[in-house]
């Protein structure tokens, strides 16, 4: 569904993401976890448009699929009946328009305006209609049945005219992820959808992943080791910019190199259940990373 | 009117040559706040537009321009005025809507000043470009109706406007009554054409992007587009308004087109009234007009200070306050022609205390737009 080749991202001296390879298929729910600072929002970033790669291609599958398995891997894109489209350097709204959309880590949606608007305000754009400037917009049904539809798959319909600010924190959690699946994605990608949720209201997300990863190709970057194990059918271990493991979730918990490097003596179920922290990285001093204990 | 209040009407309310500028001047703050109000961009350079309408009615109305004469429609010459500035805000928008903020803000502001520099000194114009230009060709008045029906169409202005009497029988309107009429009525058209963008699904994608822009283009929107096609449509109502404004004026001065301070003022009634309301920059217009006009000693009659003088007794004036001042000394003092002053402390206070303007507080008050929230009052209250 989304592959890259040889993806890098260098600031200055420092290489956020090195050489990734990385294939996530039509159907899957792919984990990508790592250490604080390991690269995986520069990665998110990568596949957006929002950074430009100093090196490698990111593609995106627009044509029929040959093989739609866990891995993807030998899809070289030629002559198998697969159609490519290259993504490298496109823009944050040209990705969108071709399907792949994103969630925050920290949220980010319209906060002055009402969750039905921010969720429909999103639908409208993936249909392309926001050039309308004749009709009224609170006239044009569809989209508000759109957004209906899907407040109502992310648990959020009863607070449909209620200003996104006013949200509490596991709700605009539930908001950001609705208002990346009111664009009609084909591949979604979450970024910490659970950080700073409570214990309380991790089940209500956990639930939801897998509701969406359901009937779309999910990229999902979560500390929560036990969420990782649940719902993933494949996990991505980064670190320092590069995959390190790139396994089932069990053979990936179980790789010493992954335990060494990120893991540190991870057992499912145990009191905090989150894998190393607090490396002293910027990502994990804004306090959003799921502290919770399991 | 002789009623017992009629002193105290005449100080407080706008004379009517007034209200005529504050129709076509709101609309030029209008189109301001559609750009600056919906997409968060302050375009400090929006003069260029106004300036832009309105010197090419000026220029055409005086035979300056190929294929436009004295005689051309001045309802061609609105829309031409429209067209113009929204030409223009294309060629400035495209290249300022790489930048974003204060920059944004800086380059639009320096774009128009370069426009202000180059009217001032382009003697193609008139003789005299420092001082504008006046409308000298064309004798009678500019007409407002509907184009090709004769007796539909009004002339405007102060001395070649059209007056009407007895008009079913009993209204009877001096020319600038008319004037008031026929530019309010292209102000309104203006108006509904610009609300109707503001609530399309077009008008909900300025507010996305002014509420987040980041989010805005993740979820698909090409937002430099959208912003520049906001700003070519608001271009095009500032021209309007320009046009307008040289239709009852009949002259303009680089002054009062193109200086930056004009779109300093459509940013300063746009915060009275309410920015990112549409309709806020009319009644933060007509306070302020209102305010400058009872504070100033102008106008044979209006105003605080003539009403003091009229009503206040000549023992009370004299009355000696300090030092030999007297209460007439004391009052002059501090009224006369200090208006500008006491409308920079309202302007003061309204962004303190009453940062949603006039309309934008009245709106979280009433809990949504007046034209829902009043009736929805009415009907509960005589529900009881």
């Amino acid at each position: 569904m989304l592959r890259t080749r040889g993806l890098t991202k260098r600031f200055g001296g420092l290489t956020a993401v090195d050489a990734v390879d990385f294939d996530l298929g039509g159907d899957e729910l792919c984990s990508l976890i790592g250490p604080n600072g390991a690269g995986k929002t520069t990665f998110f970033n990568l596949l957006t448009g929002v950074l430009e790669p100093t090196e490698g291609t990111v593609e995106l599958r627009t044509g029929p699929a040959s093989t739609d398995g866990a891995s993807g891997a030998g899809d070289d894109g030629n002559g198998d009946g697969d159609d490519w489209r290259d993504l490298t350097g496109a823009a944050p709204h040209e990705v969108a328009n071709l399907g792949v959309h994103r969630s925050y880590q920290v949220t980010n949606v319209f906060a002055n305006s009402t969750v039905l608007e921010n969720v429909r305000v999103a639908a409208q754009a993936a249909d392309g209609a926001g050039t309308n400037f004749w009709r009224n917009a609170g006239q044009l049904d569809r989209y508000i049945e759109e957004a209906y539809d899907i407040l109502d798959r992310v648990g959020l319909a009863d607070s449909a005219d209620v200003p996104a600010r006013a949200l509490s924190h596991g709700a605009k959690r539930q908001l950001e992820v609705g208002v990346a699946l009111a664009g009609d994605p084909d591949v979604l990608l979450l970024d910490e959808p659970n950080a700073g949720v409570s214990s309380e209201s991790v089940d209500r997300v956990v639930d939801l992943i897998e509701d969406v990863a359901a009937d779309h190709a999910v990229l999902l970057v979560e500390h929560n080791m036990d969420i990782v194990m649940e719902v993933s059918d494949r996990v991505v271990v980064l670190n320092q910019g590069a995959v390190i493991a790139d396994d089932e979730p069990a053979a990936v918990r179980d790789d010493p190199a992954v335990q060494r490097a990120y893991l540190g003596g991870y057992e499912p179920g145990t009191a905090g259940g989150d894998a190393a922290e607090g490396t002293g990285d910027p990502d994990g001093a804004d306090g959003t990373d799921g502290g919770e204990p399991a | 009117m002789n009623s017992g209040l009629s002193a105290e009407f005449t100080a407080l309310l706008p004379r009517i040559e007034t209200l005529v500028v504050v129709l076509f001047f709101a609309l030029f703050a209008m189109s301001f706040d559609f750009i600056s109000g919906y997409t968060g961009y302050l375009s400090f350079g929006h003069a260029a537009f106004y300036g832009t309408g309105a010197y090419l009615v000026a220029l055409a109305a005086n035979d300056k321009l190929p294929l436009l004469g004295p005689e051309t429609p001045f309802m061609l010459l609105l829309v031409l005025a429209g067209v113009a500035a929204a030409a223009l805000a294309l060629a400035i928008g495209s290249v300022s809507f790489r930048l974003s903020g204060v920059y944004f803000a800086m380059i639009t502001l320096g774009f128009s000043q370069v426009l202000y520099v180059f009217v001032r000194d382009w003697d193609f114009v008139s003789t005299a470009p420092r001082d504008g230009v006046a409308v000298t060709e064309k004798l009678e008045g500019f007409q407002i109706g509907v184009p090709g029906v004769d007796a539909l169409n009004v002339a405007i202005g102060q001395l070649t406007g059209d007056s009407v009497e007895g008009l079913l029988g009993f209204i009877t309107l001096s020319p600038t009554e008319v004037s008031f009429y026929a530019i309010g009525a292209v102000v309104l058209v203006c108006y509904l054409a610009m609300q109707r963008l503001v609530h399309s699904p077009f008008g909900r994608t300025l507010i996305a992007i002014r509420e987040n822009e980041e989010r805005a283009r993740a979820i698909g929107y090409n937002t430099y587009a959208y912003k520049l096609r906001a700003f070519v449509a608001s271009g095009f109502f500032a021209g309007v308004a320009g046009a307008l404004f040289v239709g009852f004026r009949r002259s303009v001065t680089p002054e009062n087109g193109f200086y930056f301070l004009v779109a300093g003022d459509a940013l300063l009634v746009s915060i009275i009234g309410g920015f990112g309301t549409l309709a806020g920059p009319l009644y933060g217009e007509l306070f302020d007009a209102g305010v400058r006009e009872f504070l100033s000693k102008e106008g044979g009659g209006g105003g605080l200070l003539p009403y003091l003088r009229a009503n206040v007794g000549d023992a009370t004036l004299a009355t000696d306050i300090y030092n030999g001042l007297t209460v007439a000394e004391a009052t002059d003092t501090f009224l006369n022609g200090h208006a500008a002053l006491y409308v920079g402390l309202l302007f003061v206070l309204f962004v303190l205390y009453v940062p949603n303007g006039l309309l934008g507080t009245a709106r979280d008050r009433m809990g949504g737009t007046l034209s829902k929230a009043v009736p929805r009052r009415l009907r509960r209250w005589f529900d009881g």
